[in-house]
């Protein structure tokens, strides 16, 4: 059995504030209890599934500009900079 | 070429082969079909909501187009046809906003490839139609701008997340669209609103472009009226891109080549774990029909069981949710978004309050998302969920040294009704499970339009192996043209 | 005992472009948020694509530092939320299954001692915050994305250092590393940072971060060893935590930690596919790895007969290597690697100088012979190069307008020494019991030829007209 306080702990993890959003808490429980039945898979063995690619076919070293202008198509655009929140 | 009587009824209703052909020999302007779309748009938007926003210049490059044929200059492959755009997909200049808040007013600077593709072959985009938001759903409930409804009956959902695209094929509002599949969501609403749709194979078309949800799973894929408009929507947009490493490459394939080639003498694997318990009695009904069917084609089908379908539904929205969680860490309301001023914000909160503009099904994976993965569950969650995907790779793996295709419904439910699942989760993630173990393991699968049953549809799903569209579509093309629908009814 | 660990961040600033895009990687010259794109920004909707060099790059400076690279290389993704990051993620590598990072298990001496390399990863840097007003008053971050993707590589030791020193020359030894392997250029601003770890007596370990430059964590180490000594004394516990350097007062400051509560939730970057790096590209690499300072070295004092000092100046500045290798010749190496070592340095210290430097390797081989052939003198010489540094003019027309002509004809050098002998009758009287007055002589003969005198035969001349007084 999850604990709440691990839920809301991922929750604040990923930025979301679960303040008047209690009825989250018990969907995601529900949820996570359904997920437990990974634990009969018998699949200990398994590698992981991956791509690969080999070294020559990855992008050239160059440089290409892209647009001058994209900062000012980006709201919060102040003068020459991006406006962000204050950090304490 | 494919007689479909149900689409010749109404003008609107021809397939893009048939649109070709009357362009070509003069029968139809480019100005002339568009126009008639964009009335019929009009029409019926208010009852099915298939579109978030519309492209106001369609007429009117529907009408340089005509200028380049009458000039008899190069025209592109597409000759003009409508065809709408998932409002995940990025296309430069339009607004789109992944039917959330979080991305109300964000146009992207540039356009996704696939829409470049068919820009460059001059398809018209019609408008950005509706999501579930961020593509997370299986009915378009969850999008910030309204559900997207049924054709076939208003009062029921169209399936998702791809609702939108689905609808305005279905209704005639375009011709094809282009939709996104993670989990099923370009099969789901294809079977739901009875017309055709594709999940290729992964990597075998650019996601650049494409607002990633689940980027180890997910793939643009064409929903059309017949298999081979699918076929033809495919060509143009697959393909080795250097904007998306993960592209691989498919040489000369032509996949709109030897659709008629039949299926006499293939092997299909019927998917026993997705035609037992859990099957409304309509549609296991709908399958024992379509098995028949493919059996006097001349195909040998057998029953073949993939038991870690059990546990797909559990891999999938573990792996899901935790790459949603990440890809969805840059909505932080600072670069894109919504009108609302950071000045006087501690960083911390700013973020937290924006977020809140995330819907409930958003909200529950990204929180689903940062816990699978999170320090003490990585290795029970997700850790083992990516295992799991392998051993269904496997099982699959297996199955095609046996067979040639495998078949099962593409859901195993009929529509809903709009509402009726939407305070139940969990049991909205259980409808994917017939969809599901294609993403995971990467081959592709096609949706098939089946039965219309108490006037709602049914479809039918075919896989093949990887990279094997071609036989995928033969068998598809076989299967439907033995069908006999009846036309949308609105 | 004390055990130090190194964390450093090394800019590929030598390369063309960023680590997953087409930008810029040197942002040092773009006007702010000028040098981005939907990549590097973290437009929804792009994806990242990996610079095959920087790849080649990191791979070599893995091997230069004596670690294993291997077969494949996979990407993930450390997920965090702050202001520089356009992500909030941050593309990097992570060895979770296996190593999979592009060097792991290196050393590299120092001194009587070897470091080890605990391991080797490329990463993208964030951008750069920058904050309006005092942190009371601030309402706002401002935030330049310029700097955002551009290629590190992050390389982490194990706690094997024991002091400050050993520090030091470690990261000196690095700085030459990479600028002669030219992937980076260290003396741009931000290029090297460093951080440390450090603990004393088995004790806790405390993490030293916001180092400014490689003074300054010498500094910083040792005011942090103090701090801990103290404590330690005092049998007050030393908490494991992070400092921050506070350049300004020189101390370290406990940081309140954003990082304690973190859980990175590292998974695999699936948009980067696993990249194969076949041995046969490991081979080319080494077989184009510019040779290294140390065998440099050896093989200047070997093959040239240069003095240890002078061959060391010389390997460990890529600056002067360079322009030793394309001047010199067998005959005239050991004089070229003099010049450069002795008299070009005064004029060749700072970036600035170098870049305003006029002199070519022919000046330096002319030069080296002219010397050599005794058509001018040494001292000639220095004068010559100070005039070819700023003009670049070629050595013959430098020699006939500041008229450096080697004086050694024998009648007229025996004037010079008159005229210094009558001048300096002191001198002269004490040169014959005392040797050193001797070279005095010489030394004035020298200022009155302006350096022009050949000076075995002057203070031959001298002998002679010492001894017939």
């Amino acid at each position: 059995m999850v604990k709440r306080e691990e839920i809301v702990h991922a929750a604040n993890l990923i930025k979301i504030d679960l303040e008047d959003h209690e009825k989250y808490i018990e969907q995601v429980e529900k949820i996570l209890n359904y997920f437990d039945i990974l634990d009969k898979a018998s699949a200990e063995s398994e590698s992981f599934v991956t791509q690969e690619m080999s070294l020559d076919k990855l992008r050239d070293d160059k440089y290409v500009p892209f647009d001058e202008n994209l900062i000012t198509q980006l709201k919060n655009y102040k003068g020459t900079f991006v406006k962000a929140p204050k950090m304490v | 070429m494919l007689k479909l009587q149900r689409w010749y009824k109404m003008n609107l209703g021809i397939t893009a082969t048939q649109y070709l052909e009357q362009v070509k020999n003069g029968s139809l302007t480019v100005e002339e079909f568009m126009a008639k779309t964009m009335e019929r748009i009009k029409k019926v938007e208010g009852s099915i909501h298939a579109y978030i926003s519309l492209n106001d210049d369609a007429i009117s490059q529907a009408k340089q187009i005509d200028k380049k044929l009458k000039a008899k200059e190069k025209v592109g492959s597409c000759f003009g046809m409508p065809i709408s755009i998932k409002d995940n997909i990025c296309t430069k200049g339009m607004k789109t906003t992944c039917a959330s808040k979080m991305l109300e007013n964000f146009v992207a600077p540039y356009d996704a490839t696939v829409v470049s593709n068919l820009k460059s072959q001059d398809a018209i985009i019609t408008g950005k139609t509706n999501l579930d938001e961020f593509a997370m759903g299986i009915s378009t409930e969850f999008s910030y701008f309204g559900p997207s409804r049924n054709p076939w009956n208003t009062d029921y959902v169209p399936g998702g997340s791809s609702g939108g695209s689905a609808v305005s094929v279905s209704a005639l509002e375009c011709i094809a669209s282009l939709g996104s599949d993670t989990g099923g969501s370009v099969r789901n609403p294809a079977s739901f609103c009875s017309v055709v749709g594709l999940k290729p194979t992964y990597g075998l078309v650019s996601r650049y472009g494409l607002i990633s949800y689940a980027n180890s799973i997910e793939q643009v894929g064409p929903i059309a009226r017949t298999v081979e408009d699918a076929a033809f929507i495919l060509n143009i947009v697959s393909g080795i891109d250097t904007h998306d490493n993960t592209t691989i490459d498919k040489g000369k394939t032509d996949y709109a080549k030897d659709l008629d080639a039949g299926i006499d003498g293939k092997r299909i694997g019927i998917i026993s774990e997705m035609i037992g318990e859990g099957v409304d009695k309509q549609v296991a009904s709908a399958t024992s029909k379509a098995i028949s069917k493919l059996q006097s084609l001349g195909a040998k089908c057998s029953e073949v069981s993939l038991d870690s379908i059990k546990y797909s539904v559990a891999t999938y929205y573990t792996i899901a949710a935790t790459e949603a969680g990440s890809n969805l860490a840059r909505y932080d309301n600072i670069r894109y978004g919504f009108d609302f001023d950071v000045e006087g914000y501690e960083f911390n909160a700013y973020i937290s309050k924006a977020r809140k503009n995330f819907g409930p099904e958003v909200t529950r994976r990204m929180i689903l998302g940062s816990f699978v993965p999170s320090a003490g569950y990585l290795g029970k969650y997700f850790l083992k969920a990516l295992k799991v995907r392998s051993k269904i790779k496997s099982e699959i793996d297996q199955a095609f040294k046996k067979f040639d295709l495998l078949f099962a419904p593409t859901v195993p439910v009929l529509p809903f009704k709009i509402g009726e699942k939407i305070d139940d989760p969990l049991s909205l993630y259980l409808l994917d499970i017939n969809t599901i173990v294609a993403n995971l393991s990467g081959i592709p699968a096609i949706s098939i339009p089946y039965e219309i049953a108490q006037g709602l549809p049914i479809g039918m799903q075919l896989f093949a192996n990887s990279m094997q569209e071609k036989t995928l579509l033969q068998a598809a093309h076989a299967l439907e043209k033995t069908t006999n629908l009846p036309g949308v009814p609105i | 005992m004390t055990k130090i660990g190194l964390e450093i961040h090394c800019q590929l600033t030598k390369l063309e472009s960023k680590l997953f895009c087409s930008c810029k990687a040197d942002y040092r010259s773009s006007e702010t948020n000028r040098n981005i794109c939907p990549v590097c920004i973290g437009l929804p909707g792009s994806l990242p694509l990996l610079n095959k060099k920087a790849v080649e790059k990191a791979a070599m400076i893995a091997m230069a530092l004596g670690c294993k690279t291997p077969q494949k290389i996979a990407f993930f993704r450390k997920n965090y939320f702050y202001p520089d990051l356009p992500k909030n993620f941050q593309i990097t590598q992570y060895n979770a299954f296996g190593p999979t990072s592009i060097g792991h298990d290196g050393k590299v001496p120092i001194e009587d001692k070897e470091i080890r390399i605990r391991r080797i990863q490329l990463e993208e840097d964030p951008g750069r915050l920058v904050y309006e007003g005092t942190s009371e008053k601030t309402q706002l971050t401002l935030v330049d994305y310029n700097r955002a993707g551009t290629p590190l590589v992050e390389i982490v030791t194990e706690p094997d250092f024991e002091t400050p020193k050993q520090v030091r020359l470690f990261l000196n030894v690095l700085a030459d590393l990479v600028e002669n392997l030219g992937v980076s250029d260290p003396s741009l601003d931000g290029a090297l940072r460093v951080d440390g770890n450090i603990s004393i007596d088995k004790g806790n370990r405390v993490e030293i971060k916001n180092v400014g430059s490689f003074r300054d964590i010498e500094k910083a180490l040792h005011f942090e060893i103090t701090r801990q000594q103290s404590l330690a004394e005092r049998g007050i516990p030393i908490p494991a935590e992070t400092r921050h350097w506070d350049e300004a007062r020189k101390i370290t400051v406990s940081a309140r930690s954003k990082e304690e509560e973190q859980d990175y939730r590292y998974f695999l970057e699936a948009d980067i596919p696993w990249v194969l790096i076949e041995s046969s590209v490991i081979d080319r690499l080494k077989k184009n790895m510019p040779e290294n300072i140390s065998s440099k070295k050896e093989r200047y004092i070997k093959k040239y007969g240069i003095p240890l000092q002078v061959a060391e100046v010389l390997s460990s500045d890529k600056f002067y290597s360079d322009l030793f290798e394309q001047a010199h010749n067998e005959k005239n190496a050991k004089e070229i690697a003099n010049i450069i070592t002795t008299d070009l340095k005064g004029f060749a210290d700072t970036k600035e100088q170098r870049e305003q430097l006029k002199i070519t390797p022919k000046h330096l081989s002319d030069l080296a012979d002219a010397i050599m052939n005794n058509i001018i003198t040494r001292n000639s010489g220095k004068l010559a190069l100070q005039e070819i540094v700023k003009t670049g003019k070629p050595l013959s027309e430098i020699i006939s307008s500041l008229d450096l002509g080697h004086v050694d004809d024998e009648s007229s050098l025996s004037k010079v020494v008159d005229d210094v002998f009558n001048e300096e009758q002191q001198a002269v009287s004490e040169a014959k019991s005392n040797s050193d007055t001797i070279n005095y002589l010489v030394g004035k003969v020298m200022q009155k030829t302006k350096g022009k005198a050949d000076p075995a035969l002057t203070l031959d001349i001298i002998k002679k007209k010492l001894d017939s007084q």
